[in-house]
């Protein structure tokens, strides 16, 4: 092939895609029929529900730091080793060995579940177009591997900056089959440890919920689940700490939204089609998916009537001749007068023989996605790849990319915009979130019939497109058998503990480094594929060091926090709480920086309380950062300020009132007569 | 005489002592008039959509564990330690955003029925929320002010910020907005983008909010304007919790939403304690609204458009101002909303006619209620009959029974419709006169407005004349259409009457509903043919009970239930009361009462539960209500209605006589349920139970309420004047509904997309139970730590600003400068709990004033 007719014929396709995107969402979707299944809803106390099935273990581990693992009792396994009960998340938390909270340091994070794919499921993970499962890990020996590191999350986006380029540098121009491959399966890992980390940020959700002492303060909750939703951003990792628990807060808000949003168009959809809309709980009472049932008695009654099915997405039950000889699951349902839905023995109940068509999840942007159609497995398999294969096939095979292909950049504009307006379940975002809650939903509820909870498990399976993703059970086994691992890297004195004092090591480094020292070290890093990291030798000094480092720390943030939160501090804050701060950065002055000089100046701003004022001054005069000496001049030279304050400021300044020396202190680059007026 | 010798120090002790009292007696002067004249100067209003009163309590009296202090510090820092509080103040009329801010915004009684109001002749819709066609229009000066604040000032009816010189106030965004500052636009997303880079970094990383960008610009601004003393009001919108409790039920983001509120609060609060008026300031936090929100609920959407559109509900082309499932349809992106017609596939006689001949027009925002319009069912009848007898299928004697039941129609309605129309064509003919008056007016205006014009609002008002002009011009358009179809089927006679030569859309007005509905008709509405086509009586005579699909829509809505309601404690019956407005003539022939106002409330939850709210006035305006329980309300072909009077039982609409709640003297309920009572007796009685002031609520709703600028009896009016007026009146009477759908709790009609976090537009005290919070600086002498538990409701709000600023006299009328700009006796009271003691409320009257 020229130059030339590749030019044509790569333009050519680009054309027939744009062509092909713009009027797709214009056919209609077609959807099949076949097979069975039943549900219930759970009634009881949520709170009593879940302390019922979650619980909290807290293991030591040597060199000052806790293991605290969530265990969970999956009611949906057939095993009953250890009376169902399974570790699902461990966090590691470094405490430096003490039991001061200010200078503990969050780590490691393993979702038990998540574990090294096989070979067979690696090598199917670089087949481009594999959508399907390969089998299950069995044999596991070693430690499982982190999905996050929650002290380091900036180091995983300079992974995935280096991943990208070598994608896009090195391995794409080998051609399509190392390109496509590569791809696959880089897609294929990052959507495994995706879908972990939902199920974490589930099972912390869950444990959130239950009462009584937690094992987090729900500043450190909110971290940890702040991080893990970042951890989708390609650059989540670089927002600074302190936006965590508003992006939490604002994510918490966004997904019950859109589940109450979802819950009710199904609901609506149901009633207008004649359908039965029922909600599936988990533990916490929050209904993240709902299955729809058709009453055997409508077949006959409905038969051949009209049916719409817009974000139903299953085929039309009332000319289904499948329906009216069902073989599959059916249960009976009882209802009261006003379609409230009770049990056998209340009067005036009436039964109905139901019968499952869909199982839907809720939280999900914009629709409720298909995860089970009873009469048609692959109809949610097909939806969901069909995004995905619209992607490796433009991208990977003809190299389409919507940067730099004007057609094809408007015509995939004009898909997407048109598929997702409309809530069309084709070219949707991927439903690997609410497929993975689902899974723990079928292990947690304990209230869906056994029968139900194995035809939906085994459709879910189906639907999968993951060939590193493993079933319930065997997540189950190795959930158990990490753990076991986990726990005995952490009693090895060279495990957890060695690989916690190399943290510590490399996180002493800017306590002996400057910026540019620590840019150098980086760098290194970086070229070196990660092997090299610059640790600094352990000492007792420089363990003190580093927890008054990881103190000053806290302080500086809770004043920041405090700062950014209020106009005027007295009435919003209890300042006793703050001074103690203010007092700390005073005591560690020449360890501080430049953001805690930032915090304390900003807090002299926001309070009238005299104690706190001078508190203030005191801690700006003993910081060793010119910030600090930049504005206790600004505050000496406001004279909208009391006398008595500029004047203490002044004096701090010319170091008659301090333990410091005299500072030169500029402010806007002018030199400044200090103490002045 | 040694009593006459008084030693001099005897007088120097007598001077002493005089020049004592003298100095005592001066000081106290001073002091009583610094108390008298010490008064509120500036006014900060920061008004908060949706803020229920409960929810702000209990959240206040929740401490925060880190701090030891309440969740919002702010709010309970200004309001509860430092001001006071209305812990029972609610909405009076709908709990609904447009119409409870037009009573909070003027005192006065409702004008503004909805969020959405059409006018039933030409279908010209007054969306008082959307704020794109005002910013669009904006820009070559078509359109001036938000729609709400153009009909308010057509009734002429001022807003509290009009007290203020234009100059002297700040006002803020809200659907009450006068003239749109684009330069707040403009700096909202410049300075959106002004911060450090990483901040703007992780920003973007995290997603933009642009939804803050205004606020956040609106903050500023009324933060820099507090510092000037020039700016004696100032108000600020707060939407955020509104939002966010329709779309989540849960407290976690609820807390989250109050707490950026209460961080704003605290920044006005701190802006004003810096700002020279520091004493002299008042800050107020008011809401217009609850909402039923609950954690453990979502709310249910009933679909009213869907039940219009189909067999069932009659077939109906429906018309909305919202499109249905906005979110998910390529159209919503066009913010602008034309009006939407929503196409039924099962329409008796109108199919593929949606977009000339809508038959039904909803209302559904604020969603537990909606405001159903119905076009006329003889309309529908002509309509059906002339499309049968056009089609020429019938034998001859049918065909005569058409034209003759046709021709009947017509003549049954001749002198209603000819009145109406003489007298529509001659407030035509008056609109075309004040159309050239107000050209000449534009063209004599100045294109150029100095610093000091501009100041003093001159161009504004300037501007306003060309948005007068420009409105009654599409008035006399739409109305003109309408006109003339009605005149074409008047004209149509029967002596030589061809069906075949009349074109329908000449004679039944295209887009229009007509008149609106009897409750005769309402019972017996024409939606169709038969399904057996004409049917003929013996005598030949068409019969119309069998030639047409007839609909009882009371029973219909009624009779509405779903089957999936999963939920525990939630009706499968989404519709709980339906009320309309009948005239005191129907009603008078079947109750004792002689001397009742023109309009009576009609109240309905089933056949055998329904109530009429009879009101009338004192000799000083007051108002008083009854509740009268009936059963079995209809009306005949005649127009003559029926019930039955019941006794007060549970079950009744409003569900007052069962109501744990009720407040009353003593212990016969029926006794004093049963009696005529004044508007604030029943709001002390009602207030708590599970409606609090619904029947209040209705009244206000419903009833038509006088405004002087409508008033025709005025002697000193002119012809000209007399004509626009009665204009005026028409186009406020033609977008009253013909029927007001309440849902029942958890339920709404939302099809706009889905509201499952909580509604409100109901009368249930969830919904209805708002804030008012007052606190001041030293010279305001607004009580600190003040629990307020007198029940007020809405109309109070505008006449105690008023007396707090010193602008209100006892009589609750508006000192003279207010009442040359047209503000007049306020009906609502006075919440004097929060005024000083010694206030000055002699100032002299205004010579016009009653």
């Amino acid at each position: 092939m020229t130059f030339q007719s590749r030019r044509h014929w790569h333009l050519r396709a680009s054309f027939l895609f744009a062509f092909l995107l713009v009027v797709s969402p214009l056919l209609p979707t077609i959807s099949k029929a076949q097979g069975p299944n039943s549900p219930e809803s759970e009634e009881t106390d949520p709170a009593t529900a879940l302390s019922q099935i979650l619980r909290l273990e807290r293991v030591e581990v040597p060199g000052g730091a806790e293991l605290i693992t969530v265990h969970a009792k999956l009611a949906g396994l057939e095993s009953t080793e250890n009376d169902k009960w399974v570790p699902l998340v461990s966090i590691l938390r470094d405490t430096l060995g003490d039991n001061n909270a200010e200078n503990n340091r969050l780590r490691y994070m393993w979702p038990l579940t998540y574990t090294r794919p096989t070979t067979k499921q690696r090598l199917a993970a670089a087949i481009p177009f594999f959508y399907t499962r390969v089998g299950n890990k069995e044999n596991l020996s070693r430690t499982p591997p982190p999905a996050v590191d929650l002290a380091s999350p900036e180091s995983e986006v300079w992974d995935k900056i280096f991943w990208t380029a070598l994608q896009n540098i090195l391995l794409d121009p080998y051609g399509t089959p190392i390109k496509a491959s590569t791809s696959s399966y880089r897609r294929n890992s990052s959507d495994y440890r995706r879908s972990h980390i939902i199920r974490a940020l589930s099972v912390l959700a869950l444990y959130q919920a239950v009462k009584g002492e937690s094992a987090f303060t729900p500043a450190e909750m909110a971290a940890i689940q702040g991080r893990l939703l970042l951890s989708e951003k390609t650059f989540g990792g670089l927002v600074d700490d302190s936006h965590l628990q508003t992006y939490y807060a604002r994510k918490t808000t966004q997904a019950r939204d859109e589940r109450g949003h979802n819950w009710e168009l199904l609901r609506q959809r149901a009633e207008s089609e004649a359908l039965y809309f029922e909600p599936l709980l988990m533990p916490d009472g929050s209904a993240t998916h709902a299955l729809l049932w058709v009453a055997k008695r409508d077949l006959i009654k409905q038969q051949g009537s009209r049916y719409d099915s817009r974000f139903l997405n299953i085929a039309n039950p009332w000319t289904d001749k499948r329906l009216l000889n069902w073989q599959g699951y059916i249960e009976t349902r009882y209802f009261d007068s006003e379609n409230h839905p009770v049990d056998s023995q209340t009067p005036g109940a009436e039964a109905v023989d139901m019968i499952p068509l869909g199982l839907y999840g809720l939280d999900n942007p914009k629709i409720p996605m298909l995860l089970v159609d009873f009469r048609d497995s692959y109809n949610p398999k097909k939806r969901e790849m069909s995004r995905r294969a619209l992607n490796d096939v433009t991208r990977n095979l003809f190299s389409l990319s919507k940067f730099g292909n004007l057609p094809f950049f408007l015509g995939r504009t004009v898909f997407d915009f048109a598929t997702g307006r409309r809530g069309m379940d084709i070219n949707q975002p991927s439903r690997l979130q609410t497929y993975s809650q689902l899974k723990l939903l079928l292990a947690l509820n304990r209230s869906m019939e056994p029968e139900l909870r194995s035809e939906v498990s085994g459709r879910l399976e189906k639907m999968s497109l993951n060939p590193f993703e493993n079933d319930l059970e065997a997540e189950a086994s190795i959930a158990t058998a990490q753990y076991e691992a986990l726990l005995a890297y952490a009693k090895d004195p060279n495990g957890l503990a060695a690989k916690l004092e190399k943290d510590r090591r490399a996180e002493m480094l800017p306590l002996e480094h400057g910026d540019k020292a620590q840019f150098a070290f980086r760098l290194m890093n970086i070229l070196s594929f990660g092997k090299y990291v610059h640790r600094e030798e352990l000492t007792d000094e420089m363990e003190d060091r580093l927890d008054i480092a990881r103190r000053l720390q806290y302080h500086t943030r809770f004043l920041q926090q405090i700062a950014k939160s209020s106009a005027d501090i007295d009435i919003t804050w209890n300042l006793e709480d703050v001074r103690r701060s203010l007092r700390f950065i005073a005591e560690h002055g020449s360890e501080a920086g430049g953001s805690a000089a930032g915090a304390t100046a900003k807090i002299f701003v926001r309070t009238k309380d005299d104690e706190t004022r001078r508190a203030c001054l005191d801690g700006l005069s003993r910081i060793h950062s010119s910030k600090a000496k930049n504005e206790l001049l600004k505050i000496s030279q406001n004279t909208d300020l009391d006398k008595v304050l500029r004047d203490l400021a002044a004096e701090y300044l010319r170091g008659t009132n301090s333990r410091v020396q005299p500072v030169a202190a500029t402010v806007s680059g002018a030199p400044v007569v200090v103490g002045q007026p | 005489m040694r009593s006459e010798i008084i030693p001099a120090k005897a007088q120097r002790r007598k001077a002493v002592s005089l020049a004592s009292l003298r100095l005592c007696v001066f000081a106290g002067i001073l002091l009583f008039a610094a108390t008298c004249f010490a008064q509120t100067k500036r006014l900060v209003v920061i008004k908060c959509d949706g803020l229920p009163y409960d929810v702000v309590d209990r959240y206040v009296k929740q401490r925060d564990p880190q701090s030891g202090k309440s969740v919002l510090p702010w709010i309970d820092y200004i309001f509860y330690q430092r001001g006071s509080r209305l812990s029972n103040f609610y909405v009076r009329g709908m709990s609904l955003s447009a119409p409870s801010w037009s009573l909070l915004e003027t005192g006065q009684h409702l004008q503004i029925k909805g969020n959405v109001e059409f006018d039933r002749y030409t279908l010209h819709s007054y969306d008082y929320l959307n704020f794109f066609p005002l910013y669009l229009a904006g820009i070559n000066g078509s359109r001036i002010d938000m729609r709400a604040v153009e009909v308010l000032d057509s009734l002429g009816l001022p807003m509290l910020s009009d007290a203020y010189p234009h100059n002297q106030r700040y006002t803020t965004y809200s659907m009450f907005l006068r003239n749109p500052r684009y330069s707040t636009l403009q700096n909202s997303l410049q300075n959106r983008f002004k911060k450090p880079p990483k901040e703007l970094f992780d920003e973007w990383t995290m997603g933009f909010e642009l939804r803050s960008a205004l606020s956040e610009q609106l903050i500023k601004e009324m933060v820099t304007n507090l510092n000037d003393p020039k700016f004696r009001y100032l108000d600020l919108m707060m939407e955020d919790f509104d939002h966010i409790a329709h779309h989540n039920n849960d407290e976690q983001s609820h807390l989250f939403v109050l707490q950026r509120m209460d961080e704003v609060i605290g920044q006005v609060w701190t802006a004003i304690q810096k700002s020279p008026l520091a004493d002299d300031t008042a800050v107020v936090l008011i809401s217009d609204h609850g909402v039923n929100t609950d954690e453990k609920i979502y709310s249910q959407g009933y679909n009213l458009v869907k039940l219009l559109g189909s067999r069932m509900g009659g077939g109906h082309h429906v018309i909305t101002k919202r499109r249905l499932m906005l979110d998910y349809s390529i159209k919503g992106v066009n913010p602008f909303v034309p009006l939407i017609t929503t196409t039924t596939p099962d329409s008796y006689y109108l199919k593929g006619e949606s977009t000339t001949y809508p038959t039904a027009m909803l209302d559904f925002d604020g969603n537990e209620r909606a405001s159903l319009h119905l076009r006329d069912s003889d309309l529908n009848m002509l309509h059906i009959l002339l499309q049968q007898l056009q089609r020429g299928q019938f034998p001859a004697q049918t065909e005569k029974a058409a034209i003759d039941e046709f021709f009947s129609v017509i003549d049954r309605r001749r002198a209603d419709w000819e009145k109406d129309l003489k007298q529509l064509q001659t407030e035509l003919g008056a609109l075309d006169r004040a159309i050239a008056e107000q050209r000449k007016l534009w063209e004599s205006q100045p294109k150029k407005f100095t610093k000091e014009e501009q100041d003093a609002g001159l161009d504004d008002a300037s501007k306003r004349i060309y948005v007068q002009l420009d409105r009654w011009q599409q008035e006399r358009k739409e109305y003109g259409e309408y006109a003339l179809a009605l005149q074409n089927l008047l004209k149509i006679s029967s002596e030589a009457f061809s069906p075949s030569k009349v074109k329908i859309a000449d004679v039944i007005p295209k887009m229009s509903m007509g008149d609106r509905n009897t409750i005769y008709e309402l019972q017996n509405y024409v939606v169709g043919s038969g399904p057996n086509g004409f049917v003929l009586n013996p005598d030949g005579s068409l019969n119309v009970e069998q030639s047409f699909v007839r609909i009882d829509y009371f029973s219909l809505l009624q009779s509405i239930s779903v089957r999936n309601n999963v939920q525990r404690g939630i009706t499968n019956r989404p519709v709980d009361l339906i009320a309309t407005r009948v005239s005191r003539e129907l009603v008078l022939p079947l109750i004792e009462d002689r001397d009742i106002d023109e309009d009576v409330v009609w109240v309905t939850t089933g056949a055998n539960r329904q109530a009429l709210i009879l009101s009338r006035r004192n000799a000083d305006g007051e108002l008083s209500l009854r509740y009268l329980p009936i059963s079995g309300l209809t009306q005949d072909a005649s127009g003559r209605l029926q019930f039955k009077q019941i006794s007060w039982q549970a079950g009744l609409p409003l569900q007052i006589f069962e109501d744990p709640n009720l407040i009353l003297p003593g212990p016969d309920r029926s006794a004093w349920l049963s009696q005529w009572h004044t508007d604030t007796e029943w709001l002390n009685a009602l207030h708590k139970t599970h409606y609090s002031n619904g029947l209040v609520g209705l009244n206000e709703e419903l009833a038509r309420h006088d405004v002087e600028r409508l008033s025709t009896q005025d002697p000193g009016l002119s012809q000209e004047e007399r004509l626009m007026r009665e204009f005026a009146q028409r186009k406020r009477e033609l977008v009253e509904a013909d029927m007001l759908i309440i849902a029942q709790d958890h339920w709404n009609f939302d099809v706009r997309g889905f509201n499952p976090g909580g509604n409100h537009g109901s009368f249930f005290r969830i919904s209805t139970h708002s804030t008012f919070m007052v606190a001041g600086g030293t010279n305001t002498h607004v009580p600190r730590a003040l629990n307020i538990e007198t029940p007020y409701d809405s109309l109070s709000f505008v006449p105690t600003m008023l007396a707090l600023t010193g602008n209100l006299r006892d009589d609750s009328n508006p000192v003279p400068e207010l009442w040359e700009k047209g503000f007049r006796k306020f009906p609502g009271r006075i919440v004097r709990e929060l005024l000083p003691a010694t206030q000055d409320r002699q100032k002299p009257t205004a010579q016009r004033i009653k």
